[in-house]
């Protein structure tokens, strides 16, 4: 059979054509700027989206049953996602205009969304109102060129307490009390290391993984006195002598040794599972790997607690991540509803206390950190009184432009190079400062 | 007037008489194929080279066309030239580009001659055993390839963990000596310039890719006529002799298709690397795919991730044509 010049070939040209023409203009589509029915008491529907974790889940869905009680024409559904799913799922649904009313997000991803998030209504609170009512640490995500577009539910913190496995320190005779200084941290971590036939089989302090090399670094420039951006944001200034000195206590670490960094990293070993499999004495990671692990590893979990870490130059800051919190999308028919709930949720204090019940987090208002919810919270989880200490200190890391290459490309990489002693302290500190700030484009 | 006739009269030929009916059923049967085709290959591939020209982040919301343009703007082959840059100055994105290319480079050259060696001597072993017997060892060098690949990084991670695994444990044993070497995170475990992180991915893939080829193999060694090797082994040729000569002259149209996809799917890896090292240590596992995969989706980089896979298709393409053209034969058995 023969065809024609064009011939068949014509018919999925103009099929391609017309999917092309399709695409475009739904590309975008669905930024409604409207009140929505919101208002009109009608029967509201209102969708969240959330990464998947049984306990942040549950809280989430029990923050919306309860909501649905008090407004019974509402009706909240969560749809959830594998973590690197939902990070993916974001990326198309937002541009497309495919994004549900509420958006459960972590605080450093929202500066970087604001084309697509509502910034939260001057009556559901205010910039100065929230900085009153939250901490900064877990706030200072949500807040983008002094607007603010989302409001947090808890205080993710990655430094300044350690776990420590108490019966590997009473046999060692070391501290579970804490240290006046990182000489004594270090004096202790040594006799916790055990190394066999020249290699290490346990680590005494492990600090190299992605978070904890990244949040021990920048921490522990944040103690020196230094800063690691300069005064408007717009560059990173890590080469310094207070950049140095923060290295240089690390690579001290790697050098006597207390860890070994080629077999204690993010990919071998990896700080929680090295610390509950007992391979490691010391860890470095936030209070939620208690709450992941302590249901495989009861006997570890039974022998943990978290100990503050010493300060620096009498400086007990440290630098915090944001946390998990609502967001508005721009998409949402009913913002006025979705905001309600996203108050709900975040800022009555009992809601939010039960929030944090649920998903074993840290609350982000500054209330729930004291009295009756804070007792009832320790509770339920011990080892949080060592973090609830330590919250004060908390600083938002600040606006980042990549946040993720920096810690896991940048400074993992290049400081565990140090660490090795691959190049030397000045090499990579110029290596970090450089690549840093790159990212700001 | 006359090519409006011409037209019509096209037209005729297309919608009218027993050709139509034939050219409508042909149509009707392959739509569903081809809109697949359009909507899942092609608009994927044509999307990813329109990107590749801009400086496209899905975290921006840029011009109401495609989001691209305003603040995703146009910046042509700047990528293209970036990739060109091998000077000392060059950013992280441009330096981790040229390791990728150099892993991925490695890793499908050591790949595909290593998987062929191992897959033809096998197939021909095979082959060569009792019929009762053959079913047996197909089945045992192909269950591999059923595997999932993740489970398959997985239980290798497992094989080469430092403390726990299986392979330090064996060493252990057998020195008497506390062994503790870190396979896939050791930057210093270099040979002969090939990373040993990078040699364990290998092993891994090939264990789980041998039996792919291997069944290739065979079935084109059932299709070599029994007739000219009998001949040969008559001419007192020795089973070496009618390997060398007879059964693998016959087999070059074979060993260019598994060639062929063997190095299409080298290029392609993704999961193992992703799961095994995550590129590490020191980049020295950073294959192209995961490269893209972590400037797409991690940090992204839309547009500087659309121009590498734009180079990784030339890559495959240019290699695929240059492999089908040194194999190829001018003669069929």
């Amino acid at each position: 059979m023969r065809f024609g010049r064009f011939g068949l070939a014509r018919w999925p040209i103009a099929i391609f054509a017309l999917m092309m023409l399709a695409a475009a203009c739904t590309f975008g589509e669905g930024a409604s700027d409207d009140g929505g029915d919101g208002g009109t008491g009608g029967p509201v529907e209102l969708t969240i989206w959330a990464h998947r974790s049984p306990s942040f889940n549950a809280a989430i869905r029990d923050s919306a049953r309860a909501y649905e009680a008090e407004h019974p024409g509402v009706t909240i559904t969560l749809e959830t996602f594998g973590y690197d799913e939902y990070i993916q799922t974001l990326q198309t649904a937002l541009p497309a205009g495919n994004a549900p009313d509420l958006i459960h997000m972590f605080g450093t991803w929202a500066c970087t969304y604001t084309d697509f998030l509502r910034p939260v209504p001057e009556d559901v609170i205010s910039l100065a109102d929230a900085q009153e009512r939250f901490y900064p640490g877990p706030l200072g995500g949500y807040t983008c060129d002094d607007t603010l577009y989302g409001l947090p539910q808890e205080s993710n913190v990655e430094y300044g307490a350690t776990l420590v496995n108490t019966q590997m320190a009473d046999a060692a005779g070391t501290s579970t009390e804490g240290w006046a200084s990182w000489d004594d941290l270090i004096a202790d971590a040594q006799k916790l290391t055990v190394i066999q036939d020249g290699a290490m089989v346990r680590a005494g302090y492990h600090f190299t993984a992605g978070d904890g090399l990244a949040h021990s670094f920048l921490s522990l420039i944040l103690q020196a006195g230094g800063s690691y951006l300069n005064e408007d944001g717009t560059a990173f200034t890590f080469n310094t002598p207070e950049g140095q000195e923060a290295l240089g206590l690390l690579k001290r670490m790697a050098d006597v040794p207390v860890i070994d960094p080629v077999l204690f990293n993010d990919d071998e070993n990896w700080v929680g599972e090295c610390y509950f499999t007992e391979l490691c004495a010391m860890g470095l990671v936030g209070p939620w790997a208690v709450a992941d692990y302590a249901p495989d590893y009861a006997q570890v979990a039974q022998n943990t607690v978290y100990v503050k870490l010493p300060p620096l130059e009498d400086s007990e800051a440290f630098v915090a991540d944001s946390g998990w919190g609502m967001t508005v999308s721009t998409d949402s028919a009913n913002p006025d509803v979705a905001w309600d709930f996203a108050a709900y949720a975040t800022l009555d204090a009992d809601a939010a206390s039960q929030w944090n019940l649920t998903s074993a987090t840290l609350p982000a208002l500054v209330e729930n950190a004291a009295g009756a919810t804070r007792d009832e919270l320790i509770a339920s989880f011990p080892h949080f009184q060592t973090w609830f200490d330590v919250l004060p200190n908390a600083q938002f890391v600040g606006q980042l432009p990549d946040r993720d290459k920096l810690y896991y490309e940048i400074i993992y990489n290049n400081g565990l190079e140090a660490l090795r002693g691959d190049v030397t302290i000045e090499q990579a500190l110029q290596a970090i400062e450089t690549e840093a700030n790159e990212t700001f484009g | 007037m006359a090519s409006e006739t011409i037209r019509l009269e096209r037209r005729r030929r297309l919608f009218d008489g027993r050709e139509g009916a034939q050219k409508r059923f042909v149509f009707a049967v392959m739509s569903p194929a081809l809109i697949f085709m359009a909507v899942f290959m092609v608009l994927p591939i044509v999307w990813a080279f329109a990107l590749s020209f801009f400086d496209f982040s899905p975290r921006r919301t840029g011009s109401p066309i495609l989001g691209l343009g305003a603040d995703n703007p146009f910046v042509g082959l700047e990528h293209y030239r970036q990739m060109t840059d091998f000077s000392s100055d060059a950013t992280l994105n441009v330096r981790q580009f040229h390791t990728a290319v150099k892993v991925t480079l490695l890793f499908a050259f050591l790949v595909v001659p290593l998987n062929l060696l191992i897959t033809l001597p096998l197939a021909a072993m095979i082959e060569s055993v009792r019929d009762r017997v053959r079913p047996l060892f197909r089945t045992i060098f192909f269950l591999p390839v059923l595997a999932s690949s993740v489970g398959v990084a997985i239980i290798w991670s497992f094989i080469l963990h430092p403390q726990n695994g299986l392979l330090n444990g064996l060493i252990t044993k057998i020195t008497g000596r506390t062994t503790i070497v870190a396979w896939l995170d050791n930057p210093d475990l270099v040979y002969f310039g090939i990373p040993v992180a990078l040699l364990m991915v290998i092993a891994a893939y090939l264990w789980q890719d041998i039996g792919y080829n291997m069944v290739i193999f065979i079935a084109a060694l059932q299709a070599i006529p029994r007739s000219v090797t009998d001949a040969a082994r008559v001419d007192g040729a020795s089973a070496w002799q009618i390997f060398r000569h007879i059964t693998l002259p016959l087999l070059r149209p074979t060993i260019l298709l598994a060639s062929i996809l063997t190095m299409i799917s080298a290029f392609q890896v993704f999961d193992l690397f992703q799961v095994m090292t995550e590129g590490r240590p020191d980049d020295q596992t950073l294959a192209m795919s995961l490269n893209i995969y972590r400037n797409a989706f991690r940090y992204q980089q839309m547009g500087w991730a659309a121009a590498m896979s734009v180079v990784l298709f030339l890559i495959v393409f240019v290699i695929s044509i240059a492999q089908a053209r040194l194999l190829r034969t001018r003669w069929e058995y």
